[in-house]
């Protein structure tokens, strides 16, 4: 079980948005991937995570080619992803987008859905909420609408999203950015105990540098659409060509 | 061969008559984003006018002109009324809308001019033109030649001009525009100006071939299968596109159908396939959405989800 | 949906069924006809108002529900002939959704609007099938071995069939399958992003809607006796565009008011032009009150009559009576429980 992306490249026109970066994740480590603004982090996810086909490079998971395969085809295999932006999709309460999510799981057979179609809806709401909702503190809220949620919960939402489909790499894009202090601290706190009891692979994108050196095991360092660094979070602490092309946000 | 040529010069010239609509469509949706279902209405008022002021006792020429400056206006005023209020709601609802101005302004005319079809004063001289065996009525020759030079100059001003800059810019991108100071609101109205115009000039030029009734509005929605072929966003392919697809019936016409009932006779007990040519353009749209659906000069990528 | 509206759902049924039996032979047309229309319209608000789906194709899908009804009745399908009608449609619902199916959603009215000449085209040249300009005769349907003959009978039939499309329609909305919808509705890049299968869930939608507009069509079929190419043109099409956007896109009650409003107006200004003796404006007023309806309604109240009524009913009598609407609103139950 393991990520292997090699020389993934993608270009827009004339710019190259991401250069031959190279990524490897293993289950159950959590990888940071920072770099200042405009390195290419988000787009790299959106390379491995079926948004953007990039032109060049191979990205294997479990031995089998990802690029090109649409997104919900990478559910299917255990890959899940959230995303910065979340839109208030109509009326859908918190349960709703949980079950969507839950509905994608890879590991479902045929008859689990047939069956899914006919059981009782108070089974399936209570079994999500105690799994997924509670942990992330959002069972008092699990039939509100999402669209008159705060955004903090939202991003909550949407990794309850991401979970519900029992990923065995979860991809976080910014998953602490837009929340306070404290609700950082929570998240990171959640994404650690996610990572514990599923025991997937975490890849996140962040830019809070105190979470990521709290939180990840390896750092991976990029910058005009490179990887530039890559190692433990005291040897990115101490590497002079971090700070150098990078002014980390302070703690 | 020269039965093809006669064909492939009648396809032409109503080709260009296409042209001219699926240009306005085309103008439309880089502005508004919106496919304006409503066009073939403005053909069809169009030519409803040009015949409303002849009978007034304008020249055919003053008619036609003071028709183009009333549809003109009744672009803008479309734009102003019904596309303003509408500019936060889905692009499914505006669409939507257009459909029913269609409706309205079918209803109108029907409610003024009566269901039946209506004789079109001559605008050109009786006649026909004969060049290499190929026989053309003055009308033929005048609807095509008219349409086909005002899309050729139209895609001058759009290319060449000034004015025809301000558009393509507040077209590509309305922000940017706005930002280097370009009036967009205003573009945007001229854009429907023009291609309402653009369409009455059309539906006039029609009328004078099949005369005035309420199924001039049709005309719109042949305008669909030009704009797929040529490409949603693409001028100049909508352009080709009208020309190809006029053709293309023609021949579907005159040559397609007669061959393929002679074999059917001669093999089957099918007498007739019917009208074949009115359905081959629909036909080639389903191709091309399956094939290519950026059309032929369209920019790939941009259709896809 | 609670187990009250259930039960209330089936009594306003057996009413309205029981009703239907002893009216007089226009009254029962009436309701026969405002029933199946209701039925159609629920197939495109699932389309259009669940899944952002605008199709042109309504008028000519109707008619291949017809034309199949009539020939898998004349063939002795009995009552069967209602589903096979409506999986006929389904399939070629399904296959005008198949050249848009990845393309972005206007491409796919686009394709309907192809479709439906198409269709049209075939429907007068397909002879064997449907005997072309002249019409398919079709014979009375069989229920069971018994022919239905009366306009009370039909009436019956169409009143229970609608109310088994609507069953089915609150069902939908409530599985994961209409969770999709929604979202694919909401916006097509961001389903994708989430991981949804949107070309699956169009096809869906499609096959859904497009059953149940055969259904539709084949009652029609049945209670006219006839299938002709007139009968199923654009103008059709639009008019059940017209009703789920006057009804409220969005709202299953609001297709079935909006259903009975654009059938009976016909009749309404019938009365009135005979009435007040002018007989010729009667289309054109016709076209005309559609046309302003549609675009009103999208501009102000895109959520049609029943948000009308709605606000009306909050502004008269208070806040409970408005909820009376809420319960058809094409949302999840879960997010009623709010209430």
């Amino acid at each position: 079980m393991s990520l292997t992306a090699r020389s993934v490249t993608i270009h827009f026109g004339g710019l190259v948005a991401v250069d031959a970066m190279d990524l490897d994740a293993i289950p159950p480590e959590i990888i940071g991937l920072i770099g200042p603004n405009g390195a290419g982090k988000t787009t790299f996810l959106n390379c491995i995570s079926g948004i953007y086909r990039p032109t060049g490079g191979s990205v294997l998971w479990n031995g089998e080619e990802l690029v090109g395969q649409a997104p919900h085809v990478l559910l299917g295999r255990g890959i899940a992803r959230t995303f910065q932006s979340i839109t208030s999709l109509h009326d859908l309460s918190v349960l709703d987008v949980v079950k969507l999510g839950a509905d994608m799981r890879g590991d479902l057979s045929v008859g689990d859905r047939m069956r899914s179609l006919f059981l009782s809806e108070k089974a399936l709401d209570e079994e999500l909420t105690e799994m997924l909702l509670r942990p992330l503190r959002l069972a008092d809220v699990a039939h509100t609408p999402i669209q008159t949620l705060s955004y903090g919960h939202r991003k909550a939402v949407d990794l309850a999203r991401a979970l519900a489909a029992h990923p065995m790499l979860l991809l976080l894009d910014e998953p602490v950015a837009g929340l306070t202090s404290q609700e950082g601290m929570a998240m990171a706190g959640v994404i650690r105990s996610v990572r514990d009891r599923f025991g997937c692979a975490v890849v996140m994108v962040e830019h809070k540098m105190d979470v990521v050196m709290d939180t990840c095991e390896r750092i991976v360092v990029m910058a005009a659409g490179a990887k530039i660094f890559a190692g433990s979070p005291a040897e990115v602490q101490s590497s002079a060509e971090v700070r150098r092309v990078y002014l980390g946000e302070p703690s | 061969m020269t039965y093809a040529l006669q064909l492939a010069v009648a396809g032409i010239a109503v080709g260009s008559v296409y042209a001219l609509i699926a240009l306005g469509i085309v103008l439309i949706y880089k502005c508004s984003g919106v496919v304006n279902f409503a066009q073939g209405a403005y053909a069809m008022v169009g030519a409803y006018l040009t015949y409303a002021l002849i009978n007034l006792g304008l020249s055919a020429v003053i008619a036609v002109i003071v028709s183009m400056a009333i549809m003109a206006g009744l672009g803008i005023l479309t734009e102003r009324l019904i596309l303003r209020p509408m500019l936060k709601a889905p692009v499914v609802a505006v669409m939507m809308v257009t459909l029913g101005l269609l409706i309205l302004s079918q209803a109108i005319c029907l409610a003024v001019w009566g269901p039946d079809q209506i004789a079109f004063p001559a605008l050109f001289p009786a006649g026909a033109l004969e060049i290499a065996g190929i026989f053309m009525t003055y009308n033929y020759v005048a609807t095509g030649f008219l349409s086909a030079l005002l899309c050729v100059t139209f895609l001058a001003f759009y290319r060449f001009t000034p004015i025809g800059l301000m558009q393509r810019c507040a077209a590509d991108n309305s922000r940017a525009a706005l930002a280097i100071g370009i009036h967009v609101s205003n573009q945007v109205s001229i854009a429907w100006a023009m291609s309402a115009a653009l369409a009455g000039l059309g539906g006039t030029l029609l009328a004078t071939l099949n005369g005035l009734s309420l199924g001039l509005a049709d005309i719109g929605l042949i305008a669909f299968p030009v704009i797929v072929l040529g490409g949603l966003s693409s001028l100049g392919g909508a352009f080709v596109a009208g020309l190809v697809l006029g053709v293309l019936q023609s021949f579907t016409d005159g040559w397609l159908t007669p061959s393929l009932e002679d074999f059917l006779r001669a093999h089957t007990r099918v007498y007739s396939v019917g009208a074949l040519q009115q359905v081959v353009p629909y036909a080639l749209l389903v191709l091309m959405l399956l094939v290519r659906p950026e059309g032929l000069f369209g920019r790939r990528g941009t259709e896809r989800v | 949906m609670s187990a009250r509206s259930l039960v209330l759902a089936i009594a306003v049924t057996a009413v309205m069924v029981a009703v239907s039996l002893v009216v007089g032979r226009f009254q029962a047309y009436l309701i026969t006809i405002v029933a199946i229309a209701s039925i159609g319209a629920l197939a495109l608000n699932l389309l259009i108002g669940a899944c952002g789906q605008i199709s042109l194709a309504q008028g000519a899908l109707l008619g291949v529900g017809a034309y199949a009804a009539g020939n898998f009745g004349n063939a002795g399908l009995d009552v069967f002939s209602i589903v096979a009608a409506g999986l006929t449609a389904a399939l070629i619902s399904a296959l005008i959704g198949l050249p848009a199916l990845r393309l972005r959603g206007l491409y796919f009215a686009i394709a309907s609007l192809a479709a439906q000449a198409i269709l049209e085209y075939l429907f007068k040249t397909i002879e064997p099938l449907t005997h072309g300009i002249s019409g398919l005769v079709i014979k009375p349907m069989t229920l069971f071995g018994v022919p239905l003959v009366t306009d009370q009978g039909y009436a019956a039939l169409s009143l229970v069939i609608l109310l088994i499309t609507w069953l089915f329609m609150v069902w939908v909305m409530r599985t994961n399958i209409g969770r999709a919808f929604l979202v694919v509705r909401e916006s097509e890049i961001v389903a994708r992003g989430m991981g949804l299968d949107v070309a699956r869930t169009k096809m869906y939608a499609f096959l859904i809607s497009g059953f149940f507009v055969g259904v539709a069509g084949a009652l029609m079929g049945f209670t006219n006796r006839l299938a002709n190419p007139e009968a199923f043109g654009l103008q059709l099409s639009v008019d059940y565009v017209a009703m789920i956007i006057v009804g409220g896109i969005g709202s299953w009650g609001g297709s079935i008011i909006g259903a009975a409003f654009v059938v009976l107006l016909p009749e309404l200004i019938q009365r009135l032009g005979e009435a007040l003796n002018i007989p010729n404006i009667l289309s054109a007023l016709r076209e005309m009150a559609f046309g302003l309806l549609i675009i009103i309604f999208l501009i102000f109240e895109p959520r049609g009559l029943v948000a009308l009524i709605r606000r009306l009913t909050l502004k008269v009598t208070g806040s409970n009576a408005a909820n009376v609407g809420q319960k058809d609103r094409l949302e999840p139950q879960s997010a009623n429980r709010r209430r």
